[in-house]
């Protein structure tokens, strides 16, 4: 299996007003293609922050974060925008559309910074709609729709460009059971049908076993990491 | 672009009321400013033409020396090289308007009174500024006739009335001296004092005579076919003309302390313009804060997933934009129709201050000007401002930290 994201020591320290914070420490890993891992652990434990590193959000403090062969730990914002666009998706917690899009236009919207064909990737936006079983929501504003239905055009907007690897930072906190599940579901389909990396973030107990790889954090270093078959 | 551009624009209207509340007080400020603006423009409008039609004209030939030291001494010769290069560019000149004049002692029996001649034309002066029609009492002159028509406070002042003679005595051309009898054969009118009191009318080839300077003018005015032709035309007249005799002047340079007077007014109401502009300004600046502030975790993650900096900060600028255009706009449609409404229906002053406009030969109005300047002005000004105020939203967005901005 390819190695897409390998990260080598990887730390990062908040200089914090009371004491420095250790929120990822000495964290050295390997993410292989298609993967589907879950990172877990207690609120605190720096999901967040290890997402942000590998997504090329935040800088680490030492360590070395290298996406298929590039080292990214020390680029140029200006540079890391484009590589973030060309090869990573991004899903938030919450309010990730933009509320003056439509639907499909949010979906598009990627692939339009991308400068896409207008054609292609219209046509691709209404089939991920599709796949996330919004084909009856194409033309509505996010504020029309519900939260679950939010988190699904937001993944299918940061699967529509193909990126290397989505990242997912406790896409499922703010729904319901039936949302939550929903949404895995799907997130667990696309990975296998489009054969795109996804590594999401949680510490509800609810979805974790839907990963097919578990990792867990205590206090921002690696505690356990377990493959599943499924 | 076209998708920043969208996204501005629906931005926009995400506030519906805040956006309208934050448009009219640009609207206000705009129709205020021009309401401002145009009364301003209008009353020297009205100033400038009332000078031009009565005194100075469009532009006038004169003697070189005549503009520092008016004398009889510093005449111009009216004859064949004024008379070709007038030909020349006759497609440029409506009409001509000769004059002759100079201070003179009037006299009758034992009164005597400081006096202004002018020789004219009387069918010229009448298309500049229709003369004849002050006449209260007698006839105009034509040009073959030898009387005089006097205003009437000269009248008053000296005891004369039609049929009396008035003795005029003067400095004439190359030192001779200039005395002469005059039998008054009309009175006429004016509403300013000045030109009551001392105006005594000549005819051309009298007053010629009576200075000593035949064949000679102080002035002569030209009366531009088009009024924006005319510092073309003043160009083209001083090029043909002998510049070792002659000098053309253009009304601008025959009134300089009028127009200075009304440039220092003209600052002063563009400051107060201003304040006006600022306060706009500052209402838009606030909503700007409030558009910025609420959308901060937005922001991050459009930082996020892909949007670069410059883009979106063209996005902020294009909502700060689109909002004064908006508003600039209105307010030039709302303030362009009253504009043109009061330009053409003029408001009647109040009785006090209509006597004074009368006095100084106003018609007692409120000018409004609809000069395309005062339009443009308005909408270049608030432009420039929203340019300012839309930095402020650049300069955020260049600065934002994605990360925390996303985590709120
Ligand atoms: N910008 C920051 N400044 C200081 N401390 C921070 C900052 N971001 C996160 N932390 C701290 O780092 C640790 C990890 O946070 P985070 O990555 O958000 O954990 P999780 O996502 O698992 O809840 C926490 O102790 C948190 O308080
Ligand atoms: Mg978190």
């Amino acid at each position: 299996m390819k190695t897409v994201i390998k990260t080598k020591d990887l730390t990062k320290i908040y200089n914090s007003s009371v004491a420095p914070v250790k929120a990822v420490n000495n964290v050295s890993l390997e993410f292989g293609e298609g993967e589907f891992t879950a990172i877990v652990g207690p609120s605190g434990s720096g999901k967040t922050t290890f997402l942000n590193l590998i997504g090329g959000l935040d800088k680490p403090t030492e360590g070395q974060v290298i996406i298929d062969d590039t080292d990214i730990s020390n680029m140029k914002e200006s540079k890391l925008f484009d590589f973030r666009l060309k090869n990573i998706g991004f899903v938030f917690q919450s309010y990730n559309l933009i509320p003056v899009l439509t639907a499909k236009e949010n979906v598009s919207f990627i692939m339009l910074l991308q400068n896409q064909a207008k054609e292609a990737m219209e046509k691709r936006a209404v089939e991920m709609l599709e796949q996330v079983g919004l084909s009856d929501k194409i033309d509505v504003r996010p504020s029309k729709l519900s939260g679950g239905q939010q988190q699904r055009v937001a993944v299918a907007r940061a699967l529509a460009s193909k990126p290397k690897f989505v990242l997912a930072d406790e896409p499922t906190a703010n729904l319901d059971t039936e949302s939550a599940f929903n949404l895995l579901d799907i997130m667990s389909r696309l990975n296998k049908e489009e054969n795109i990396t996804l590594i999401f973030s949680t510490h509800d107990q609810r979805v974790i076993d839907r990963a097919r790889r578990i990792i867990t954090l205590v206090d921002g270093a690696v505690s356990k990491d377990e493959a599943f078959d499924r | 672009m076209k998708t920043l551009l969208k996204l501005a624009w629906r931005n926009l209207w995400r506030k519906k009321r805040r956006t309208f509340i934050t448009v009219s007080s640009v609207m206000f400020a705009v129709v205020l400013a021009i309401a401002m603006m145009s009364l301003i423009e209008g009353t020297r409008e009205l100033f400038v033409e009332s000078v031009v039609s009565q005194t100075t004209g469009h532009l006038q030939i004169q003697d070189v020396m005549y503009h520092d030291e008016p004398s009889m001494d510093h005449t111009l010769e009216y004859g064949e090289e004024v008379y070709s290069t007038l030909e020349k560019h006759s497609d440029l000149i409506d009409y001509t308007v000769p004059r002759i004049q100079g201070f003179c002692l009037g006299a009758k029996d034992m009164g005597t009174r400081g006096v202004f001649v002018m020789g004219i034309i009387p069918g010229k002066e009448n298309r500049m500024n229709n003369l004849s029609s002050r006449m209260v009492e007698g006839e105009m002159f034509s040009d073959n006739d030898d009387y005089a028509v006097i205003a009437e406070g000269v009248a008053n002042l000296l005891e004369l009335s039609i049929g009396d003679t008035i003795v005029l005595i003067g400095q004439g051309f190359q030192g001779m001296s200039a005395a002469g009898k005059f039998k008054v054969g009309g009175i006429i009118e004016f509403p300013m004092p000045e030109q009551n009191n001392t105006m005594v009318y000549l005819p051309l080839q009298e007053a010629q005579w009576f200075f000593a300077a035949p064949e000679r003018l102080t002035n002569l005015i030209i009366m531009a076919e088009n009024e924006s032709n005319i510092n073309t035309l003043a160009q083209n007249l001083s090029d043909d003309l002998d510049s070792e005799w002659f000098a053309v002047k253009t009304y601008e340079e025959l009134m300089p302390d009028v127009l200075q007077a009304f440039e220092t007014r003209d600052a002063q109401v563009r400051l107060f313009s201003w304040i006006l502009y600022i306060v706009a300004g500052f209402g838009i600046f606030g909503t700007i804060i409030m558009m910025i502030h609420e959308r901060l975790r937005e922001f991050g993650i459009l930082l996020s997933i892909g949007l670069k900096r410059a883009q979106l900060a063209i996005i902020c600028l294009f909502e700060t934009l689109f909002i004064s255009v908006i508003g600039v706009l209105s307010g030039i449609v709302v303030g362009f129709p009253i504009m043109y409404w009061l330009n053409k229906n003029p408001i009647q002053v109040g009785d006090d201050l209509a006597e004074v406009m009368l006095d100084m030969g106003f018609e007692p109005v409120m000018p409004f000007s609809i000069a395309p300047d005062i339009f443009i002005y308005q909408a270049t000004t608030i432009f420039i401002i929203a340019i300012v105020v839309g930095l402020y939203p650049v300069r955020k967005v260049f600065k934002l930290d994605m990360i925390s901005a996303a985590r709120k």
